[in-house]
């Protein structure tokens, strides 16, 4: 029974991270399957959301500024705001760059803004990074929530320390998976509502053909900063959710562009770019392939091992993490060429006209 | 393909869970920025497993101490899910092991203190891990803090007659933490740090940061890895003449250092380390161990490594079962007196003394691991220098 | 005064970034080049660079332990330019030209992913710790010391920075040989610069594309083992560590411009390096920390102001 509990526990951090990557490849959607922008700056994003929410909602601490304790579903809210400012003021200046240009200016941007996080030391505790971020249900368990408002009005300190006590220690987790599928699921819904609305239908038209766009009076310019902003807001949102899951975050090794920022790449391209659903089904799918390869290339070298007495595996073990990082490289490869247009390719929305 | 692959995660999983062994978790950082200080560390861990199985394995039935391995690649995403497969797949019974401060927080914080699963740690040296836990008792390590390992730093440097010091650090979690410890005892001590400067890892040069400290002091203190960086600077120093000694703490001390930059090079060189007491017998029983096995003991944290490995072992032998619940109180119990003395590689003493309900006391290779109330080590330092073409050892007082 | 300031500045600021600008400048010209006549960026650049770099080291280390004589980097990284430049010519079979009709996007994550792959290949077969290449500290060149302090200008400058410069302006000069003077040069700077034009006047694509492959290779392992020289050891990240910074070159010069990616190099190299100069004051004028953020604001402000770069690229 315990194992199964374990089996249930680790499907359920699959769904939570994979849900959180899928709330990236939506927002990296609506920038690139939507609008045509080739954003490898990500990560940068990511890294704004996650510190603004950490800095506003973590308790008071000497090694950053604040935290200012604020209630989380705030910081959540300012996070995107965050992002999304930071990406306006980006959008505008960069946004008129050529694809291969943009792709450069973004992955310069990120790493600015990640060296500003790991270099304004007084703001962000640099390298070090900010801990003891609360993480949504199991914050609820902490004392200086139940100790102040609004759950202190429902019982005292000294009852919520006993109803959480009672409590199997994993309760929060279900709960916290839910939240993120609950917001993806939210984010889904008003993407498909923009994409057949009148404003998708003209950033496809913008997308594929340009100067026919312009010509029919449409501001290309505004729509593909509108879109740059709205999916950097929200992967901002997502930010904020990986610096809850996380609970600790740093500037170098969290953010790392590889894990981050190629990593959704390779979710929206095999999903299929332009389709929501492909984007989040190609998340869950990168990244329970991501997580539970270190499984099976543990179990093949285990196997290989066992086949081939003679064979040192030591050796190989030690290098396992490489030969995962090379077989997500070449699974890009084959999708790239085997399905050039991903799992769920693009459906176009039909026009009101030819839906009767 | 995707069958082939599946089938071998199936033939992954039950092979480690099939058997009734006592299985531990071991996430070490075998990618990222710094996998050669890990390489060793992880010989370290399989060897004292080796030793205790040779040994007559765990409990009366002998069952085996497997150690099952997980990439955290010192990054916080890559801690948190490895150690979810660890607690939640593999089931293990407690953690040894993760290395970077910031990942050991994270996969703490995240999945093993809700958990309810001990974590020993054998090289997050961060402050920042002493009082991070909110009531419970989960968190221990074998490497003693910075706070500890700055302020000896410093007080050599103030014992070896240096008064002024340009500091320079690489911008990582590690050096930073220890950076600031020394620059703060080193002036309280009387000392002054004409420059503290951060210097990115891993460039390709360092020779304007070399040249700007350089023009405030004869003495650099370095606190880098040498992997990223650091024999970069060191070198770049060493070539413009532009400091005379240089100190530093263990991210620096490795062989690598010698032979890349020439054990003629380094004749003023001093590096700190958490090591052990090398007069000690707990160390010369390690030093016997390692040597035999080929592991090199007195690298950075290697001893250290094989201690935490060897303690949980002891603490899950002395709990009387893998249940994660009694492994914390019984790690106290194991580390400190009273009790007979148990040193690195005496399993079958330890395991014969603790089936007739006696006391012991784990003497470790790394220092006397007895842990404090916050779950950290005291640790003693000892200081290298290079003698005949390699380091030599000698213990601060 | 003058002298003090001559003798740090020139030493530990000029001099270091001129190394680092050259070995910018070589790495920028494949960029440069990919980026004229195949259209897209070429994230794989840095580590075909690093293999480069590798595969010298496990000749020089064969050389020495089979013939018992040490090679100099330079001798072994010829054989190793040759499988290094056939493994340009198979990425390009097997992972580029299959999109050459397709969006570019499709070729920069195709090269985006050829990265990652050649990197863990590198991770898993050589190992992910440093390798020494050449062991020890590298003094001054004694005889330049003399000669220069005689004048009163003290430069300390070791051998291996000597053969760096002496190294970049030979590929440079012959590089413009090629460009200028032979058949095919000429046909790369006419695809680089009107891809249509050069078609109909009959130029063979494919031979291009080869050769862009070629001058690409040689110059970026040369960059390698320039780079691999002067910080004397290997790592597995030292080519990615390099691209940012060689993008950033190729952009300021201006793409398809090679004599601009070698200016650009330059100045990327040496404004790196000079912003940690203590202009103003004692202190560095910026933050050693911030030192990697200067190529990539001089990238971002680049694109934003000049995008076709200093001199005239092609701008998209």
């Amino acid at each position: 029974m315990e194992a199964y509990l374990g089996y249930f526990l680790y499907f359920l951090s699959l769904a939570t991270v994979g849900g959180i990557y899928a709330i990236f490849a939506l927002g990296l959607n609506v920038q690139w399957g939507f609008a045509g922008l080739f954003n490898v700056g990500i990560v940068g994003f990511a890294a704004v959301g996650a510190y603004t929410y950490a800095l506003l909602t973590t308790a008071e601490s000497t090694f950053h500024y604040g935290g200012l304790d604020l209630p989380l579903p705030v910081g959540m809210f300012v996070a995107m705001v965050a992002s999304a400012v930071i990406a306006g003021v980006i959008g505008l200046i960069c946004i008129r760059l050529r694809s291969d240009y943009l792709a450069i200016a973004t992955i310069g941007i990120a790493e600015i803004i990640k060296l500003i996080l790991k270099n304004e030391t007084e703001v962000t505790n640099g390298p070090r990074g900010i801990n003891k971020i609360p993480r949504a249900w199991e914050h609820f368990s902490e004392e200086r929530f139940y100790s102040s408002w609004p759950m202190s009005w429902f019982n005292t300190p000294d009852g919520w320390a006993v109803f959480f006590d009672a409590l199997p220690n994993w309760w929060w987790q279900p709960c916290f998976a839910a939240t993120v599928l609950f917001c993806m699921y939210v984010i889904y819904r008003m993407l498909e509502r923009a994409r057949i609305s009148p404003w998708g239908r003209m950033m496809t038209a913008i997308r594929e053909n340009e100067p026919a766009a312009r010509a029919s009076g449409k501001n290309v310019t505004a729509r593909r900063v509108e879109a740059f902003v709205i999916g950097a807001a929200i992967m901002g949102f997502a930010g904020a959710l990986f610096a809850q899951h996380l609970r600790l975050i740093e500037p170098t090794n969290t953010f790392d562009p590889a894990k981050v920022t190629f990593l959704v790449w390779v979710m929206l391209i095999l999903g299929g770019s332009g389709n929501n659903r492909g984007a989040m089904l190609g998340a869950f799918l990168i990244w329970t392939i991501w997580s539970a390869s270190e499984l099976m290339i543990s179990g093949i070298i285990d196997l290989a091992g066992y086949v081939f007495q003679t064979f040192d595996t030591g050796l190989l073990a030690t290098r396992a993490g490489f030969l995962r990082m090379m077989l997500i490289g070449i699974l890009m490869q084959v999708v790239l060429q085997k399905y050039p247009a991903g799992i769920l390719p693009e459906v176009r929305p039909a026009s009101p006209r030819s839906n009767k | 393909m995707k069958k082939i692959l599946f089938a071998n995660t199936l033939i992954g999983m039950l092979a480690t869970t099939a058997v009734a062994d006592v299985n531990i978790g071991n996430p070490m950082a075998l990618t990222g920025p710094i996998p050669d200080l890990v390489a060793p560390m992880a010989q370290a861990v399989d060897l004292a497993a080796q030793n205790i199985n040779d040994q007559g394995g765990m409990f009366s039935g002998g069952e085996a101490y497997n150690v099952i391995r997980a990439d955290s690649a010192c990054d916080p995403v890559a801690a948190v899910d490895a150690v979810t497969k660890l607690i939640n797949v593999s089931s293990v019974a407690a953690i040894v092991g993760p290395v970077c401060s910031g990942a050991a927080i994270a996969q703490a914080e995240s999945v093993s203190i809700p958990a309810g699963v001990v974590t020993l740690s054998v090289s997050a040296s961060s402050p920042a891990i002493t009082n991070m836990e909110n009531g419970t008792d989960l968190v221990f390590r074998t490497a003693a803090s910075d706070a500890y390992q700055g302020v000896a730093l410093a007080n050599l440097a103030i014992a070896k007659g240096i008064t002024d010091v340009a500091v320079s650090y690489a911008n990582d979690d590690y050096n930073v933490a220890i950076a600031g410890v020394f620059s703060e005892a080193f002036t309280a001590a009387g000392g002054t740090v004409t420059a503290n400067e951060a210097h990115e890892p891993s460039k390709a040069s360092y020779r304007s940061e070399v040249a700007t400290l350089g023009a405030t002091s004869d003495n650099l203190a370095l606190f880098a890895y040498y992997g990223s960086g650091g024999i970069t600077l060191m070198r770049n120093a060493l070539e413009t003449s532009a400091f005379t000694t240089f100190i530093g703490a263990d991210g620096m001390l490795s062989d690598e250092v010698i032979d890349q930059i020439g054990s003629e090079n380094l004749g003023t060189t001093t590096f700190t380390t958490s090591a052990s007491d090398p007069t000690t017998k707990a160390f010369g029983a390690w030093k016997a161990i390692a040597d035999a096995a080929g592991v090199p003991a007195s690298d950075p944290f290697v001893p250290n490594a094989y201690d935490a490995t060897f303690m949980i072992a002891l603490a899950i032998e002395k709990a009387g079962s893998a249940d994660r619940e009694g492994i914390a109180a019984a790690l106290r119990e194991i580390a400190s007196a009273p009790g007979e003395v148990i040193l690195p590689g005496e399993w079958e003493k330890a395991k014969g003394i603790l089936a007739k309900g006696g006391d012991i006391n784990y003497e470790g290779a790394a220092g006397n691991q007895d842990f404090d109330e916050n779950g950290d080590v005291a640790g003693l330092f000892s200081m290298s220098s290079v003698v005949d073409g390699a380091w030599a050892a000698t213990l601060i007082e | 005064m003058w002298e003090s300031f001559g003798f740090e500045f020139v030493n530990f600021y000029f001099i270091p970034g001129l190394v680092l600008g050259c070995i910018y400048a070589l790495g920028a010209i494949g960029i440069t080049l990919t980026f004229g006549i195949l259209r897209f960026a070429n994230f794989a650049h840095g580590e075909l660079m690093m293999m480069g770099a590798y595969l010298t080291w496990t000749i020089m280390a064969i050389a020495t332990a089979v013939l018992g004589i040490a090679v100099h980097p330079l001798l072994a990284a010829i054989p190793a330019s040759i499988v290094v430049i056939y493994l340009f010519f198979w990425t390009d079979k097997f992972f580029y030209k299959p999109f050459r009709k397709a969006d570019t996007i499709k070729v920069v994550m195709a090269s985006f992913g050829m990265m990652l792959i050649l990197r863990s290949a590198v991770q898993v077969i050589w190992g992910p710790n440093q390798l020494t290449f050449v062991p020890g500290i590298a003094k001054p060149n004694p005889s330049l010391l003399g000669w220069s302090s005689d004048i009163g200008a003290m430069l300390l400058i070791p051998n291996k920075h000597l053969f760096i410069f002496a190294g970049t302006i030979l590929f440079v000069v012959v590089l413009s040989y090629i460009l200028n003077r032979t058949r095919i040069g000429k046909a790369m700077r006419a695809v680089s610069d009107s891809p249509d034009l050069a078609h109909v006047t009959g130029i063979d694509v494919d031979q291009v594309i080869r050769a862009t492959w070629i001058v690409g290779g040689v110059c970026a392992i040369a960059a390698g083992v320039f780079l691999a020289m002067d910080i004397q050891m290997l790592e597995t990240t030292m080519g990615f560590r390099m691209l940012l910074p060689m993008f950033a070159a190729a952009i300021l010069g201006g793409i398809g411009k090679p004599y601009g990616a070698v200016v650009g190099g330059l100045v990327i190299g040496l404004s790196e390096e000079l912003s940690a100069y203590p202009w103003i004051g004692d202190a560095p004028l910026l933050s050693p920390g911030y030192k990697t953020g200067v190529a990539f604001a001089i990238m971002v402000v680049m694109l934003i102001v000049r995008p076709q770069g200093l001199f005239k690229g092609r701008s998209f």
